[in-house]
């Protein structure tokens, strides 16, 4: 019913971004450009000390003060809960920057004003910087259930790994450290809120306004159905954006003062109380034979989630990821442990635990081959997972949506064209010319290294679309996820028109509005293309039955028979039309609603990929320039190719950050974070971007969506270990500690010397 | 107290703006919070992002660290001066057409940044656009998405 | 942010006597460093005094001694000047160096010489430091990374975060000032104190005094000079070591040389010691690689600044390299 000779297909085309003129023109409008009349803005006072007890607080001063309309404290916002380790204040501080209080006045400057003159009294309490520290006997207890998470670590395991390191020749350990960076999205985080007698209206920036509303009404005790979560455009948010008090604390400030109230986090304040990505210390071993297979694996993650928990489970499980899956490997196992610290929270941050793993594990892979006297790629080529998954019997009973991070083995992929990104990539980047780029004598040293990644493929919640056909003529798209900045509105547009045969410029999305949009999970885990993606292409399809009834009706047929969807309407084999709005107007609103729940029971969504980079270091500065890097990934169809491709090329510029500036300073003897600004955390600026060559495998996947499977996050995973792994083809020092900076480099390299 | 606030008279976008503002007011306050001409933003307020950038007598430079008290008679320049109703500057045709923005947030620094080399240069470097928007951050990472667009943009104005 | 009276004096005089009178009163050059320490609150001016209406301190002029460089002339001002490019090229490469466009398009010489330091214990404002008026460095035993290896004293670990200054003080430059109503002239050198002078402060200026113009003389102009920045990102970021050298030859001799140091110092660091083993010596009897291990002999490493030495000895063999070849 669709005709495909109408018109070219969007999916596969760089449909211009919807968005995106808007955003040239200034005019789109982020949290913090939104006013409303009589609004007030608040300020919040921030911990001073690491880990402390609220003793009292005496905000009478500050009441005083003329501007100011009211202050929230610990003791007078009630039991409700943002997060289950959070209260929406606390009578407990946590980190230095832990909110404490929060003040509604008429402008910023009264605000900041009052904030001066709350007086409050603490029990400062002993205080932990560092995992090691939180976790020795005797500490005190950052939350009441102890500072090791659940007490003890998770444990995944396939097969048995005594007895797999029992049949290597050859074991190979190590360990290696990677640090608490924060994602600094360009937006500090805001919100707006505003009620109407009992009814809120909140605008935050957001990627997942569903889950915002339900959090909102948790802890203000509300009736979600008198709240409305609407998401302005979002300033980068890499997943981090946003779990916090903001909200809540903005939506309590109106409530009492029966004003709309604006809660803007200063850069400083980001940086303190947003999220950043958990730092980790991993001890991994990995045993093989003498002719290269891989017999164990046995990986320990412990990662630093700071003050709070926020996402830890779901990222340290997905640290182990790698471990457990990129090698074809009977005997694996994973421990990941998260720890409390008096330290800024981790939380999301693009591809969670996954580059935290994989550094540790593509480096490793490098020392085994060298060990072997193996060329790395070939040790790759040997025992990558393949096609038909890991050695071992299927536990999930067969009627089961397949995790996307499974541990066991017996079950294929849906697709795997991992072997294909190896092969492709190391032709891009001349891998067979490495050994002639090595400078034995002069301080400038070259290299080229490798790393490969798994990752999740897309299969998220359950997802609902709607759709309909309106008396403009022009088609709806109604969802409830978020574009983060990806262009996942764009990508299910495009996917949602071609379904239904019409060109996209006639197809709008609507998100962004709890109020008129469908639950739908939030924007994480790689999931959005896919699981979106699925929702809109039934919707579409199922739209386009309804649509071509209407018009069999309104042309006066019995029967559907012959009539097919075209750009501008609706036509039948023997000539008659109906054109969009005509049919709208004849038949009135045409819509449908749809709920998948993606996934499948026969095959794992996985994504995959390999990344090259040539370098060239300094070894008498420790300087490191990355002179060309190649980018090769499987994520099945690519929906709009020049948005993947910024995708994959700003994910791997900004884990240049990652790998060579990025860390948060903390003093050790006051918690205080030293480097809570865009000058002292130093992320990648247009001087550092190397020139990235992307190449997308030939691959379509039976599962997803017009056969695609996820990107978003995947270009994170493996810039540092093949960073780390140039490095040491080119200097022959293995760096095993994030980032590397020139100090870093230098200090390792002093073994050279 | 009156003396910490002073009357500043100053241009923008070629219209004439007469305002009473506290002395601590920057030139990025006063765009947001007067004029609601939000397109320029405050990523930082500390001038180390260059999500404010605006021109100031044709030269780029970060707003918040201007005091709106020093402004006078100048002629300021934003985003929202650029596009002439429906009729888009190069810049800002070429941004869309390259991908130029992924969340867009530091789309109108960056299209400031670089509008004083595309006002003096026929043609420019790769070398030369990233020395020009070296002051300007993009946590996306669209960089090379950014130089394109500029690179494209100048090559419309080549074009005439 | 404090609320502050602002003033728009057209005369030093005037402008004078506003910054030594009653209440706490700053010059207000470019304001890129003055508003993020007053947005910070590590300052909380009652006044600000602006020079942008300030006779006298603007303009490049040539004269037969050198060249005289107003201190509100912007950083931008300097990195696009042909001539300067061409005639004293490592205060051009200063210049580029230094921040960003944006900022270089505000940013005054006068500032960047002024500026305060980068320390994060002395930028925050939950740290009483010694610099500050309290009793202790938090470098010591702290997160000192970018803390000195030179000059600190058992005292203060600032590194003085200024490119300019070391240019001028290896192009033996000299500062103008206005104080006590007359115009003063000193070499640069001695313009910048280090903490065992008064840790409250990085240079001579008390209150009242102001920065007029720099002058550098032509005797250091004609031979070849460079300015070498070690930064851990290429863009937005200050020293983490850097060398300015300047130095003339005739027939193999060298008749002029001009060394400091920055990144590593509570001032830019004069190498006095390695210009005495280089100047009436000829080219090619120096051994650039030793003269370089021996010039910061008395680095005194905090812990984890380390790198620091190793980057200044490098960076210094690479200048003279460039300077004496």
């Amino acid at each position: 019913m669709v005709d495909q000779n109408a018109h070219p297909p969007s999916v596969g085309t760089s449909f211009q971004r919807v968005d995106l003129r808007d955003k040239v023109l200034g005019i789109a409008k982020y949290t913090a450009d939104l006013s409303l009349p009589d609004m007030l803005h608040a300020r919040v006072l921030r911990s001073p000390h690491p880990h402390a007890n609220i003793l009292s607080i005496d905000v009478q001063p500050a009441l005083n003060m003329v501007g100011v309309h009211d202050i929230l404290t610990p003791f007078n916002v009630g039991e409700g809960k943002v997060a289950p380790d959070v209260p929406i204040l606390d009578t407990k501080v946590r980190f230095v920057g832990d909110e404490i209080a929060v003040v509604a006045a008429v402008n910023v400057y009264e605000a900041d004003a009052a904030i001066d003159l709350i007086k409050v009294s603490y029990e400062v309490l002993p205080f932990s910087t560092n995992m090691d520290t939180s976790m020795k006997k005797g500490n005190p207890k950052i939350h009441t259930q102890g500072n090791v998470v659940n007490g003890g670590p998770i444990v995944e395991a396939r097969g048995n790994v005594e007895e797999g390191f029992d049949q290597a020749d050859y074991i190979v350990e190590d360990s290696f450290t990677t640090p608490g960076h924060h994602p600094a999205s360009l937006e500090p985080r805001a919100a707006l809120a505003s009620w109407d007698g009992t009814r809120l209206t909140m605008w935050k920036p957001s990627r997942g306004i569903h889950a915002d509303k339900a959090i909102l009404a948790s802890a203000l005790d509300v009736n979600p159905n008198n709240i409305t979560v609407i998401g302005p455009v979002m300033g980068g948010g890499y997943g981090s954006k946003d779990e916090t008090r903001t909200s809540v604390l903005a939506a309590l400030l109106s409530m009492r003062t029966g004003r709309p109230v604006k809660l803007e986090l200063s850069r400083e304040e980001e940086f303190l109380a947003g999220r950043r990505r958990h730092s980790t210390f991993t001890k991994i071993k990995m045993g093989v034979k003498k002719d290269g297979t891989v017999t164990a694996v046995h990986a320990k993650t412990v990662m630093d989630t700071g003050a709070y928990l926020s996402s830890g489970p779901g990222v340290v499980r997905r640290a182990g990821q790698g471990a457990l899956y990129l090698y074809r490997c009977p005997n694996v196992k994973y421990e990941g442990q998260i720890v409390y610290t008096n330290t800024p929270t981790a939380g999301s941050y693009r591809a969670l635990g996954a580059p935290q793993g994989h550094f540790a594990l593509e480096s490793l892979s490098d020392q085994v081959a060298d060990k072997l006297s193996i060329d790395p790629l070939k040790f790759r080529l040997m025992n990558h997972v393949g096609p038909e998954g890991q050695p071992g019997e299927r536990t999930t009973p067969k009627n089961q949506i397949i995790d996307t991070q499974p541990v066991e083995g017996g079950i294929p992929f849906s697709s795997n064209e991992l072997r294909q990104c190896l092969i492709l990539g190391a032709d891009a980047i001349g891998w067979e010319r490495r050994d002639q780029i090595q400078t034995p004598t002069g301080f400038i040293k070259r290299g080229i290294g490798m790393s490969m990644f798994i990752y999740r493929g897309g299969p998220g919640g359950q997802s609902k679309a709607k759709m309909s056909l309106d008396e403009d003529g022009f088609f709806t798209l109604n969802v409830g996820f978020m574009d983060v900045g990806e262009g996942s509105s764009t990508v299910v547009l495009q996917m949602a028109a071609d379904t239904l045969g019409v060109l996209p410029q006639i197809v709008r999305l609507n998100s962004g509005n709890t109020d008129n949009t469908p639950q739908s999970p939030m924007t994480a885990g790689s999931t959005l293309t896919f699981s979106a993606g699925q929702a809109a292409v039934r919707a579409a399809n199922q739209l386009a039955q309804i649509v071509i009834e209407a018009a069999s009706e309104v042309i006066g047929l019995t029967d559907t028979e012959g009539l097919y969807i075209t750009p501008e309407g609706v036509c039948s084999a023997r000539g008659d039309e109906v054109n969009f709005t005509d049919l709208a107007k004849k038949s009135g609103l045409l819509k449908t609603t749809v709920s998948v729940t993606p996934g499948s029971r026969d095959y794992i969504v996985n994504s995959f990929g390999a990344h090259f980079a040539e370098i060239e270091v300094d070894i008498e500065t420790g300087y490191v320039k990355v002179i060309k890097y190649v980018a090769a990934h499987d994520s099945g169809t690519i929906i709009n190719p020049r948005m993947a491709e910024s995708q994959v090329r700003g994910g791997i510029s900004q884990m240049m950050g990652f790998t060579f500036l990025e860390d948060m300073e903390i003093d050790d003897l006051s918690g205080v974070t030293l480097n809570a600004s865009f000058l002292e955390h130093k992320s990648p600026t247009i001087m550092e971007y190397p020139e990235i060559e992307v190449i997308f495998a030939d691959s379509i996947d039976p599962v997803g969506p017009f056969g695609a499977k996820s990107l978003g996050e995947t270009p994170c995973i493996a810039p540092a270990p093949t960073i780390a792994n140039a490095l040491y083809h080119a200097t022959g020092v293995r760096l095993n500690h994030l980032p590397f900076t020139p100090d870093n480099v230098l200090t390792a390299l002093r073994k050279l010397r | 107290m009156e003396n910490n606030v002073t009357q500043v008279a100053f241009k923008i976008n070629g219209k004439e703006h007469t305002l009473d503002i506290d002395n601590r007011f920057t030139l990025l306050d006063i765009l947001r919070d007067k004029l609601n001409l939000t397109g320029a933003k405050k990523g930082c307020d500390l001038g180390e992002c260059g999500a404010c950038t605006v021109t100031l007598d044709g030269k780029a430079v970060n707003s918040c660290q201007i005091l709106a008290v020093k402004i006078a008679s100048s002629e300021i320049k934003t985003i929202e001066g650029l596009n002439q109703g429906n009729i888009l500057h190069p810049l800002q045709i070429s941004f869309i057409e390259n991908d130029g923005g992924q969340c867009g947030y530091c789309t109108p620094g960056f299209i400031m940044g670089a509008y004083p080399l595309f006002e003096s240069r026929r043609n420019v470097s790769v070398e030369e656009i990233r020395l020009a928007l070296a002051g300007n951050l993009c946590r996306c990472n669209a960089y090379g998405a950014i130089i394109d667009s500029v690179v494209g943009a100048i090559g419309i104005k080549a074009d005439g | 942010m404090k609320t502050f009276t602002f003033y728009k004096p057209t005369e030093l005089e005037g402008a004078s006597k506003l910054l030594s009178g009653v209440g706490r009163g700053y010059l207000l050059a470019g304001g890129t460093d003055l508003m993020t320490e007053m947005k910070q609150g590590v300052i909380e001016p009652e006044l600000l005094i602006s020079a942008s209406d300030i006779k006298d301190m603007s303009g490049i002029v040539w004269n037969d001694s050198g060249i005289t460089i107003g201190s509100m002339v912007t950083l931008d001002e300097i990195a696009s000047d042909t001539n300067i490019e061409s005639r004293i090229k490592s205060l051009a490469e200063a210049a580029i160096s230094i921040a960003t466009p944006q900022i270089r398009n505000i940013a005054t010489l006068g500032g960047n010489l002024c500026q305060r330091p980068r320390c994060w214990y002395y930028r925050n404002v939950r740290f009483n430091c010694l610099k500050k008026g309290g009793d202790k460095c938090f470098a010591i035993g702290g997160s000192n990374k970018y803390n000195a290896i030179l000059g600190g004293g058992d005292s203060c670990y600032i590194v003085h975060p200024s490119d300019s200054a070391t240019v001028l003080v290896a192009l033996k430059a000299k500062v103008d000032i206005f104080r006590n109503f007359q115009r003063v002239t000193m070499p640069i050198r001695d313009f910048f104190i280090g903490p065992e002078v008064d840790v409250t402060r990085e240079n001579i200026l008390e209150p009242g005094d102001i920065l007029i113009s720099v002058q550098i003389p032509k005797e250091s102009m004609g031979g070849k000079n460079v300015f070498l920045k070690a930064k851990e990102r290429q863009s937005m970021d200050f020293a983490i070591a850097s060398i300015a050298a300047m130095a003339k030859m005739e027939n193999g001799l060298i008749t002029e040389v001009g060394i400091a140091a920055g990144g590593v110092a509570p001032t830019p660091w004069h190498l006095t010691s390695t210009e005495r083993k280089l100047i009436g010596y000829c080219v090619d009897d120096i051994n650039v690689q030793a003269i370089s291990a021996e010039a910061f002999a008395d680095a005194k490493i905090l812990g984890q600044n380390g790198y620091k030495l190793q980057l200044a000895q490098t960076y210094l063999e690479r200048a003279l390299n460039l300077v004496l070849r």
